[in-house]
């Protein structure tokens, strides 16, 4: 599957501010959809595009973090940089609190900001990279039968073959089969490998229930 | 009673009078001159009796002074007789002093008149002492606001600043591109000036507001002073999470107002709806300022929100002085501005806003054209 390019999202609702940094993104060839509200913004938002949003603490109706929770609410794993026009430090802190990527006091210099955008994208590439994997390790999982996911589970509970087939109450060749259909269905190379990809799906069910 | 032991208890009467008496016969001549007219002219009774009562008026009152007898025995219809005035008074030593006088008339074939003078000068100290510190008290109050809202207009003032530091950074990054697009770059620039304006701006009403602490009253639209106040309050509504919008009528009259002190009652009134609602946390929340003219022809002004409203147990009380609910509140807001809209010959009053929220009305006398 082909990457998209990533789209910068501006939402301040001051038009000088929102169209000189749209302005600015262009400048430096970045793709930028500059909006007024944060209710704008949710209501055309598409997770599956990749990008950063840059957003102002303090609009009316809908505020920057407002906004954030309402993204945290659905799970949206975009990287938000967020503006301010004072030094507002209990705001800043609630924000980072939930999981703001960065935080800048305007006015700001074009290059710490075009710096972390460029650091965001980068978080946002990782964070996609890392879910696309996650949902290629379900549905590897997802591939297995009742018999190989019981295999699987003794073991990345370290259980070697000869206790797994009394348990099982089969033959020890037939463990190995399994263990080696187990391996190659979920693209293991070692032992470690596997275990390290069940507990990142079950770190998913933990954060995800 | 004999004759002469009536008129020693006249004079004894007279005597413990504490306004000055005068009697003066139809040519202005003084018959008669109290005690107390004895030490608030400086004249002896003796030295006052027989001259021309002018010699106790201040050459402006003067003049004046014979035409008023001539045309009340001419004419029968009184002046000053029975109503009093405020008159300049002279002392012998030709200063001058505020005084009030009141003027009774003994009719028959030879018309005697008897005015009575009060000293006016503590009173009218008095009276200007207080216009004094009530000025002050605006004009110290009107400070508080300005500091009070000082966060939010910091606030503001670095949006333009940023927008100005993100337009010249993209100018001249465009500028760098091999083939610049240069009506990008001039949009960009007039945008850069623009923003500088829209920052000098805001400091210009900032300091206007704080400036002045003279009274000075002339007729204006009330909504050109409204508008005045359109970035300040936008700054402090954007700084409280609330909409700003204003809808203010075309074709008022003009009102004969004193600029600051009216602004100082609006952003009274919308600084205490953006706290209103910011505490309210409503989803929409918005503030709005608007005028119009009343069927008694009055201009309004209407300061109303949709936030809670103000409680039914302090609506009755909150234009008292020192009734706050806010913890930082002086509880002093409220009351001055109503004083000020109430020396404008205005009134200020709150109602219940529909469906929700608390509205704030002003009300101020048009200016009559004869006055402007």
């Amino acid at each position: 599957m082909k990457e998209r390019p990533p789209t910068v999202y501006i939402v301040d609702d001051d038009d000088a501010v929102r169209n000189s940094l749209r302005l600015l993104l262009k400048s430096v060839g970045l793709t930028a959809v500059a909006l007024p509200t944060a209710q704008e913004f949710l209501s055309s938002y598409d997770a599956q595009q990749p990008g950063c949003l840059i957003l102002d603490v303090r609009m009316p109706g809908m505020s920057g973090l407002e906004l954030q929770q309402q993204l945290n609410m659905r799970g949206a794993v975009i990287p938000v940089i967020f503006i301010t026009g004072h030094g507002d430090i209990p705001m800043a802190v609630e924000a980072m609190q939930h999981g703001a990527f960065d935080f800048l006091q305007k006015p700001f210099r074009d290059q710490d900001l075009i710096d972390r955008i460029q650091r965001a994208l980068a978080k946002d590439r990782t964070n996609r990279a890392e879910l696309t994997e996650r949902s290629h390790v379900r549905e590897r999982f997802e591939s297995l039968t009742p018999r190989e996911r019981e295999v699987l589970a003794l073991v990345t509970r370290g259980k070697p073959n000869k206790v797994m087939a009394a348990e099982l109450g089969v033959s020890q060749r037939t463990v190995e089969i399994h263990r080696a259909r187990v391996m190659e269905k979920m693209h293991a190379s070692s032992l470690a490998q596997l275990v390290r990809m069940m507990m990142e799906l079950d770190e998913k069910a933990d954060t995800g229930g | 009673m004999t004759e002469t032991k009536s008129s020693e208890e006249l004079q004894a009467l007279l005597d413990a009078a504490v306004d000055g008496i005068i009697v003066i016969d139809a040519r202005g001549t003084i018959l008669s001159f109290n005690r107390s007219a004895e030490q608030l002219f400086g004249f002896k009774a003796s030295e006052a009796v027989g001259r021309n009562v002018g010699i106790l008026m201040a050459d402006t009152d003067r003049a004046d002074h014979d035409a008023k007898i001539e045309r009340y025995l001419a004419t029968g219809v009184p002046h000053v007789i029975g109503r009093g005035r405020a008159v300049t008074a002279q002392r012998k030593d030709r200063t001058v002093f505020p005084a009030f006088l009141s003027v009774g008339a003994v009719s028959g074939p030879e018309p005697r008149f008897v005015g009575f003078i009060r000293d006016m000068t503590a009173a009218r100290k008095a009276d200007e002492e207080a216009h004094r510190l009530q000025d002050r008290l605006m004009h110290v109050s009107r400070l508080a606001t300005v500091g009070e809202m000082a966060s939010g207009i910091a606030h503001e003032l670095n949006q333009p600043l940023a927008a100005i530091a993100t337009y010249a950074h993209a100018c001249d990054r465009l500028l760098a591109l091999p083939d610049p697009e240069i009506e990008e770059v001039q949009a960009a620039l007039k945008q850069i000036a623009d923003q500088a304006v829209r920052a000098g701006d805001i400091i210009r009403r900032l300091r206007n507001l704080a400036r002045s602490d003279e009274t000075v009253r002339s007729p204006m639209d009330i909504n050109t002073v409204i508008e005045e106040l359109g970035e300040l309050i936008q700054s402090d509504a954007r700084a409280h999470g609330v909409q700003y919008r204003p809808e203010l009528s075309s074709g008022l009259p003009q009102v004969t107002v004193d600029r600051a002190q009216i602004q100082q009652v609006v952003l009274n009134l919308v600084r205490n709806a953006l706290e209103a609602l910011a505490l309210a946390q409503l989803e929409a929340s918005e503030v709005v300022v608007s005028t119009c003219l009343n069927r008694e022809g009055e201009v309004e002004i209407r300061i109303c929100d949709n936030g809670p409203g103000v409680d039914g147990s302090i609506a009755h009380r909150m234009f008292d002085p020192f009734c706050s609910t806010k913890p930082t509140g002086t509880g002093l807001g409220l009351p001055i501005s109503r004083t000020i809209v109430n020396t404008h010959g205005g009134t200020l009053d709150y109602e219940p806003n529909v469906p929700s929220g608390a509205c704030f009305l002003v009300k101020l006398p048009a200016t009559r054209m004869d006055q402007q």
